[in-house]
């Protein structure tokens, strides 16, 4: 089958590979409609996390039809439209009840990869890197789902694949960010990043009854999208002073809640970013961590900051004195779309959520580098590329 | 974990995380920090303790006699704690490692997750991380 592939940092191509077999009972063979880019995957492109082998299939942001079941699949058959979780959980371990689903116990075919950096070993994810467990990604004709019962949710028939798309891997993040933040009603609420899982987490805390929710960006673009659909305010990083437009508009407090969904390769003006940048090429620290920074620095005094954007091993000047001192509770986890995806899924069947403006450019596999160029570059104002395999 | 995997995972950790995280990785184990080899391993299933008493999985069975195994309640009803240590110089503590996982999976799924088909070739740069993933449930700090 047609699958994109990586071969190198800065380097993809569009070639063939085996189609997926079963190879566990609980798995389905998924034939993809439509995958998308994620800025996550610009880390692995990147080759900021070098987990990656010449020949990686990434995606894993997905919606598709079942066309095979595994012999302890119950609740799919062939024919059935789903949204798959990007992070794999087998559902029955103690995370997976604490529906702490990214951190599955038996959901990584390499757990030693992560527990040597991290200590602990959290689940697998389709289509990024050996650390995560090389699982073949999504931006394929076809893909194997493991553990289907717990990961792959079937689409009602009044969500288009084209919004349903988003529930697999943006959606769920932006709302894990939002509800494991704490946001109550009538909170402040700050995003770090408009791109879909700013965006998403934005709405999140909206319909959370956040009484004020801030998205702070550069990109004109993304920020006009966050006011029209997530129903934020937003702020231009590149105009303003964000820490002291944030203290103005909560009463001088600083927000409540903090997400930060920006990841690794933050931007930032100023020396800060040219800092960041040098140390981060000499390899004196892997990931650029600037939202994170502004994120604790600007945050309410006994206030939550949540990271939901990836970092791979370790920052430097990371504010601990100001998160000690003001009493900060920091979070931060990779998704438990298991947790959020039927929950979404209905809302996005209400109205209440939409996310088709986020695939701003539409093509076919075949034009999958290119994609990814223009969703890197932000040409033509793009904000997430969807590949149609099929 | 076998000679060679370590020294995979090393030198993967080595590359994925510069020189910061290499000197994080090595000076944990001068200090001793890191897994003796014959030590005791341990890991928690989420299945009550007589459940687990009564038959073990069968990756420990196939073991008998060449290691010991020892069944603890874990607290707070978070299952069983199965802790294994080698008798044997031929069972390696990757051997352990691998055992324990999938004991495990099969305990808490009735499965052990197999990799996904390979779309990959071998090339000079990823030989570390080959190396590495081959022996991927043996390695780690379990």
């Amino acid at each position: 089958m047609k699958a994109l592939q990586w071969q190198g940092v800065n380097k993809l191509a569009v070639g063939q590979v085996p189609d997926p077999e079963i190879r566990n009972a609980g798995d389905v063979i998924v034939k993809v409609n439509r995958t998308v880019t994620c800025g996550s995957d610009l880390h692995l492109l990147g080759g900021y996390i070098p987990f990656m082998e010449k020949g990686d299939v990434l995606g894993h942001e997905f919606v598709g039809e079942v066309v095979e079941t595994g012999s302890g699949v119950r609740n799919h058959r062939v024919g059935d439209r789903v949204v798959v979780s990007s992070f794999i959980a087998c559902g029955h371990c103690y995370y997976c009840e604490q529906q702490l689903f990214s951190l599955c116990d038996n959901g990584n075919t390499n757990p030693a990869i992560t527990e040597t950096l991290w200590g602990q070993a959290p689940g697998g994810c389709f289509g990024y890197s050996h650390a995560m467990g090389g699982n073949p990604g999504s931006h394929a004709e076809y893909i194997r789902v493991p553990f289907a019962d717990v990961g792959a949710f079937t689409v009602p028939d009044a969500v288009t694949d084209e919004r349903a798309l988003f529930a697999s891997d943006s959606a769920s993040t932006g709302w894990m960010g939002a509800d494991l933040g704490g946001v109550k009603p009538g909170d402040v609420v700050a995003v770090w990043g408009a791109g879909a899982v700013g965006q998403m987490a934005a709405r999140a805390a909206v319909l959370l009854g956040a009484e004020r929710v801030i998205v702070i960006d550069r990109y004109e673009n993304r920020l006009r999208q966050a006011e029209k659909f997530s129903g934020a305010e937003t702020l231009n990083y590149e105009r303003t002073e964000v820490e002291a437009e944030l203290r103005e508009r909560s009463g001088g407090r600083g927000p409540d809640v903090c997400i930060e969904a920006v990841g690794m390769e933050a931007h930032t003006p100023g020396a800060q970013f040219l800092y960041d940048q040098v140390k981060q090429q000499l390899r004196l620290q892997t990931d650029r961590p600037a939202a994170v920074r502004d994120a604790i620095h600007a945050c309410r005094k006994g206030g939550s900051v949540f990271v939901l954007g990836v970092y791979a091993g370790f920052v430097d000047k990371f504010p601990l004195g100001a998160l000690m001192n003001k009493g900060l509770t920091v979070r931060g986890a990779q998704m438990h779309g298991q947790r959020y995806i039927p929950m979404l899924l209905d809302r996005m069947a209400s109205g209440e959520l939409v996310t088709e403006h986020l695939a701003t450019h539409t093509m076919p596999l075949d034009d999958a580098p290119t994609g990814y160029r223009m969703f890197k570059d932000k040409e033509d104002d793009c904000v997430r590329a969807v590949f149609l395999p099929n | 974990m076998k000679p060679m995997t370590r020294a995979a995972l090393v030198i993967t950790a080595t590359a994925a995380l510069g020189g910061t995280s290499y000197r994080v990785i090595t000076r944990r184990r001068r200090s001793g920090a890191a897994p003796a080899a014959g030590r005791r391993h341990v890991i928690t299933v989420n299945r009550p303790l007589d459940e687990i008493a009564e038959v073990l999985p069968e990756p420990l069975n196939a073991y008998h006699g060449t290691i010991e195994v020892q069944l603890r309640a874990a607290p707070a009803d978070r299952g069983t704690e199965i802790s294994a240590r080698a008798l044997d110089d031929k069972v390696s503590d990757g051997d352990i490692r691998r055992l324990l996982r999938e004991s495990r999976s099969l305990l808490e799924v009735g499965d052990v997750l197999q990799p996904g088909g390979p779309t990959t070739e071998p090339t000079a740069l990823n030989s570390a991380l080959r190396g590495a993933t081959r022996h991927g449930r043996e390695g780690g700090l379990l």
